[in-house]
């Protein structure tokens, strides 16, 4: 039973219940209170109601969709009513079913203490494109109005998963339809007030990189805003990171130290499928505006990634188009890559050993010749062949050619193992924690290709110091170059006086002792360290998972692992340097190409912004 | 009956027959003289085919195949891997069916007791490991003929930097001789090597030298033993006539820059001034003339012959050597003029004919040699020799007993030495008698019966790996 209606003006009206699986008419005899004059829908999901009349427009309502003698209940939303309360723009639902179009009964709506408002709506008198709706809404209500109304249907349709993408054909056709067109600018060197996108990059599923240039000759741009087709307006300029673009400087005739260019990392409150019909909006003070069209969204992760990259660049020394842009931006594109691989495939060379202690996790990006001189090291140590040995290949458009060599090399060398070929190239951190994702074994052993052993035997004197120093999470050994000089020995951790790149006052790694003779005796003790490499890192499974293995957020494998032992000390684990074992590392020599040292800078900035002030407690600074 | 007795395998790089080479006589001619001696059932594998030959593989399905009709020794064709064959690592790179499954095979018909290495070269290292996988209860010997598996430099250590003798090896050292291959390659190089032999029960080093320097490059030095080359007595008799000098000196060796004919070339000249002073019989009479007066009381015999120092040069495959070389030896012979014979390629044959024409036999290598086979050849046939004053010449000729010394690579120390063996009197002699009988075939196939036998002895249970 429902409450007592409040007094109103209107007579009290009896009605009839229409029982279940009925049409229901409004019997109330009384004259139609209300009625919806248009529908359209928004993909299966949601379909907007113009509806007039309704005598209490801020009451909720409830709907009801009758199909083939079926009632389904809707939700319906109040999206805007009309300055002169007539008229009413709906949205409804269809909840987790489906709007099935046309239904052939109609759509009922009803409002709590009334029994019906007016007669039920035939979808099919009623339905109309999204352009007529459109004009309707033009007479109905003012241009700022219908801006505020269009996001107020995005918004709610995107908290309806898969919604979005499916209405937004309709979406963007009605907000054709009731925007209000608006010039576009002078562009010529004598123009006022214009901007331009040069490029428009799509990050993730809700967010974009734009870069282009604005110019303002009389300071009189109150917004810029950049419309998606489907209307969400996101303003766009007021947190933008400003530079200097000579070129658009010389084309109007102002000082080079002028900064028209912009770069901007946006966020939108809900996704958008659509890669054209974008626009910049600009709003002067004079209550003018204009309307830029912005170029196709390019949807290339890893291009977008190195553009990024190159523009670390242009941030000068406050940082703040790294931390305000760039940063935002290259972590949710890590994210969205690291997320985008997945294990193709897994190939099982030998018999895999019976309740292995360790796992042995090995990432292959291109350099594959590595598993041959392993294999040819690992042949000699029966405590290998007792591990569980994962190659993980990171290149995959190598895979049938390593496919076919590690058939090969099992055959020769007889030492079993794993090679899991990714679906894309994922980067150290992914490559790693989608092999750990494979790991049968207690402990993780996280190798590099380049990683050779000294000699048998490595392994389980690992495993007896981490077992027997329940305090460390991390081990690692010492590591030597090919010259025997030492490689590794602990990291720890500095802050650079000068900018390296990376910024001034940056956290940087370093490597004690790198370079000395193997036998350096400070080198030869094992001991807590602030952190250790990554190339022969020894954790627990569990602790490793707990964890959530490698953070993604380093570009291109960097950090990563002192990243980790930074993790664990949350944890009250730490990281320990072993000194009586010792292996080979075959460190990359090259000079890394400008993309690479883009990266480093990028993973050093990064990695200091998120543990400074834990380093300046563990190293004892200020 | 069934045949009981120990199977040896021989594995060498090449068949004598295709080309000649000293280290693949030496092992074709014991496994000859196994096979005589009925001890032990000897098969002899050689590679077969390109690069040393032109024809290859025949038959499709196999890659093996006897050479000629004998029924001890085979081809063993790696054609279809060729163009793979990595030099700096020595092995066969993608794909290692070579010993997985033709090697394999053939492994499995022939059921080895003792697989004896001479070499791996073509084949390729793996070939060790190859050898362990399918005969884990094998006896594994390997004789170093050279220093290949140490030095990238055709296994001279010889630094290409300067031409002189290395003694040790190292990422940086290795890098310094060939710029074009970085240090961590030679790293792995040494490790993958290393790891291939470790499978090894027994290495032979057939001089002191070689074997010390393998030790200091890390083999094991209770797995290697010192054992020289037995050698079956050439054919044939050298005669000594008499001479009034012994000024004929021969050199014998395949004419590489290694074996150090630039040297002995260059010495002669020194030795004699130049060509056409020697031909100019006025200039020759005016130095006749200006030479000093005999001291009173000796008649001084004109028609006395000086000795004239003269050499003979034996050898093949100048056709095979830098450009660079084969001119400087075309110039330096000329210069020479009828100071020197070239005889080139010779038939091992007929070696004892060509040692009767010579007094002395030079070893002028620049690089350190193992266990030159010319020594106990010259020492056979009775000549005396002269050697450079390092590594395995130092040690299989000894100063002033049954040779000479002079300082390697240096043409001035070798005209000095030279000049005295030409005129020193009696010393020839002396040192002819001086030299120790050849170490016999028949006492080295004995004494590796011995280690092979030690080494079944020996064998624990095998386990992969």
């Amino acid at each position: 039973m429902t409450a007592p209606p409040p007094m109103s003006a209107e007579p009290r009206t009896a009605t009839r219940r229409a029982p279940r699986g009925a049409v229901a008419a409004a019997t109330n005899g009384a004259a139609p209170a209300g009625r919806i004059e248009a529908l359209t829908f928004l993909g299966a999901n949601f379909a907007l109601a113009l509806a007039r009349g309704l005598p209490d427009p801020d009451r909720a309502l409830r709907g009801w969709l009758i199909d083939e003698g079926r009632r389904q209940r809707l939700t319906v939303t109040t999206i805007a009513v009309a300055a002169d309360g007539a008229t009413t723009l709906l949205l409804l639902g269809g909840g987790r079913r489906s709007l099935v179009a046309p239904p052939t009964g109609g759509i009922e709506l009803e409002q709590p203490g009334r029994r019906g408002v007016g007669e039920p709506v035939s979808v099919a008198q009623a339905n109309v494109p999204p352009e007529q709706l459109g004009q309707r809404l033009r007479d109905e209500f003012d241009a700022a109005a219908r801006a505020r109304l269009q996001e107020r249907i995005l918004a709610r349709v995107a908290r309806s998963a898969g919604s979005l993408a499916d209405a937004s054909g309709p979406l963007a056709a009605l907000h054709d339809a009731t925007r209000d067109q608006l010039p576009r600018p002078e562009a010529g060197p004598s123009a006022a007030c214009v901007a331009h996108v040069d490029g428009f990059w799509r990050v993730d599923h809700a967010s974009y990189y734009v870069e282009g240039w604005a110019f303002d000759r009389k300071a009189q741009l109150r917004s810029l805003r950049l419309v998606t087709p489907e209307g969400r307006r996101v303003e766009l300029l007021r947190n933008a990171f400003r530079y200097s673009r000579p070129d658009v400087c010389t084309h109007f005739s102002v000082p080079a130290s002028e900064r028209l260019g912009f770069i901007a990392f946006v966020e939108l409150p809900e996704e958008c499928a659509s890669h054209d019909g974008w626009a910049l909006q600009g709003e002067l003070s004079d209550g003018s505006g204009f309307e830029v069209k912005a170029p196709p969204v390019v949807d290339q992760p890893l291009a977008l990634r190195t553009t990024i990259l190159n523009d670390l660049d242009l941030d000068d020394g406050d940082g703040l188009l790294r931390s305000a842009h760039l940063a935002p931006a290259l972590t949710r594109l890590q994210r969205r890559l690291s997320e985008s691989v997945e294990i193709e495939l897994v190939d099982q060379h030998g018999i895999p050993p019976e309740d292995p202690e360790v796992t042995i996790v090995v990432p292959l990006y291109r350099r594959t010749e590595y598993l041959e001189h392993q294999l040819a090291q690992f042949v000699h140590d029966p405590e290998i062949r007792r591990a569980d040995l994962i190659y993980v290949l990171d290149s995959p458009e190598e895979a049938a050619r390593l496919r076919r060599l590690a058939g090969h090399l099992h055959d020769l060398y007889g030492v079993p193992f794993r090679l899991a070929i990714l679906s894309a190239n994922a980067g150290y951190s992914t490559a790693n924690n989608l092999g750990a994702s494979l790991a049968r074994g207690r402990k993780l052993l996280l190798l590099n290709s380049d990683v050779l052993p000294a000699q048998p035997g490595w392994l389980s004197r690992m495993v007896d110091f981490y077992d027997a120093h329940p305090q460390v999470g991390a081990l690692a050994p010492k590591l030597l170059y090919e010259d025997d000089s030492i490689q590794h020995a602990g990291l720890h951790f500095e802050r650079n006086a000068a900018d390296d790149g990376a910024g001034a006052g940056t956290w940087a790694n370093e490597h004690f002792y790198k370079g000395l003779h193997r036998r350096f005796e400070p080198a030869d003790v094992s001991r807590a360290v602030p952190a250790v490499t990554g190339a022969c890192l020894l954790i627990d499974t569990e602790l490793f998972r707990d964890l959530g293995g490698l953070r993604g957020i380093y570009v291109r494998g960097d950090y990563e692992d002192s990243d980790l032992c930074l993790r664990l000390r949350e944890h009250e684990r730490e990281a320990w340097y072993l000194a009586d074992v010792e292996l080979y590392h075959l460190e990359g020599q090259s000079y890394p190409t400008p993309e690479r040292a883009a990266a480093s800078r990028y993973n050093q900035w990064l990695h200091s912004d998120l543990w400074s002030a834990a380093l300046s407690e563990l190293e004892g600074v200020a | 009956m069934p045949d009981t007795r120990p199977t040896v395998l021989f594995i060498c790089h090449n068949h004598p027959s295709v080309r000649p080479g000293g280290a693949e006589a030496y092992a074709l001619e014991l496994h000859r003289h196994l096979v005589a001696s009925g001890e032990v059932r000897s098969v002899f594998l050689a590679k077969g085919g390109p690069p040393l030959a032109p024809a290859g593989r025949v038959h499709l399905g196999t890659c093996v195949a006897p050479v000629d009709d004998r029924p001890d020794e085979y081809f063993f064709f790696t054609d279809d891997w060729n163009g793979a064959y990595d030099w700096t690592f020595g092995t066969i790179r993608e794909d290692k069916r070579l010993y997985t499954k033709h090697m394999r095979a053939f492994l499995r018909a022939i059921q080895p007791d003792v697989v004896h290495f001479q070499h791996t070269m073509f084949f390729g290292y793996d070939i060790l490991r190859e050898v362990k996988n399918t005969c884990p209860d094998a006896a594994i010997v390997y004789t170093l003929h050279e220093f290949m598996p140490i030095c990238h430099r055709q296994g001279q250590m010889l630094r290409k930097t300067d031409d002189t003798p290395c003694m040790q090896e190292s990422p940086r050292r290795c890098n310094e001789c060939f710029p074009e291959i970085d240090q961590q390659t030679f790293f792995l190089r040494k490790r993958f090597v290393q790891s291939h032999m470790q499978v090894v029960d027994r290495f032979i080093a057939p001089s002191e030298f070689l074997a010390q320097r393998y030790i200091d490059w890390g083999l094991p030095e209770e797995k290697v033993q010192v054992e020289e080359y037995g050698r079956t007595p050439p054919a044939g008799e050298a005669s000594i006539q008499p001479r009034r000098h012994r000024d004929r000196f021969g050199f014998f060796g395949q004419l590489t820059p290694f074996k150090g004919l630039q040297v002995v070339l260059e010495a002669i000249i020194e030795l004699h001034g130049s060509a056409s002073a020697q031909q100019d019989p006025l200039l020759a009479a005016l130095e006749r003339a200006a030479a000093p007066e005999a001291p009173a009381g000796r008649r001084v015999r004109r028609e006395e012959p000086e000795p004239r120092p003269h050499v003979r040069i034996h050898g093949a495959n100048l056709d095979l050597q830098p450009g660079q070389f084969q001119n400087r030896i075309a110039e330096l012979l000329e210069r020479a003029g009828d100071s020197v014979t070239f005889i080139g390629a010779y038939d091992h044959d007929d070696l004892h004919a060509y040692m009767a024409e010579v007094d002395w036999v030079i070893i002028p290598s620049i690089w350190w040699e193992n266990s030159p086979l010319v020594i106990q050849e010259a020492f056979h046939f009775g000549r005396p020799v002269i050697a450079s004053d390092i590594g395995g010449m130092a040690e299989k000729v000894t100063n002033d007993v049954d040779g000479l010394h002079f300082r390697a690579n240096d043409p001035t120390s070798l005209a000095a030495t030279m000049r005295r063996a030409a005129t020193e009197p009696g010393l020839w002699d002396r040192l002819r008698g001086g030299i120790r009988p050849v170490y016999r075939m028949d006492e080295h196939a004995q004494r590796l019966s011995g280690i092979y036998e030690e080494l079944l002895h020996d064998r624990t249970p095998a386990h992969v790996g």
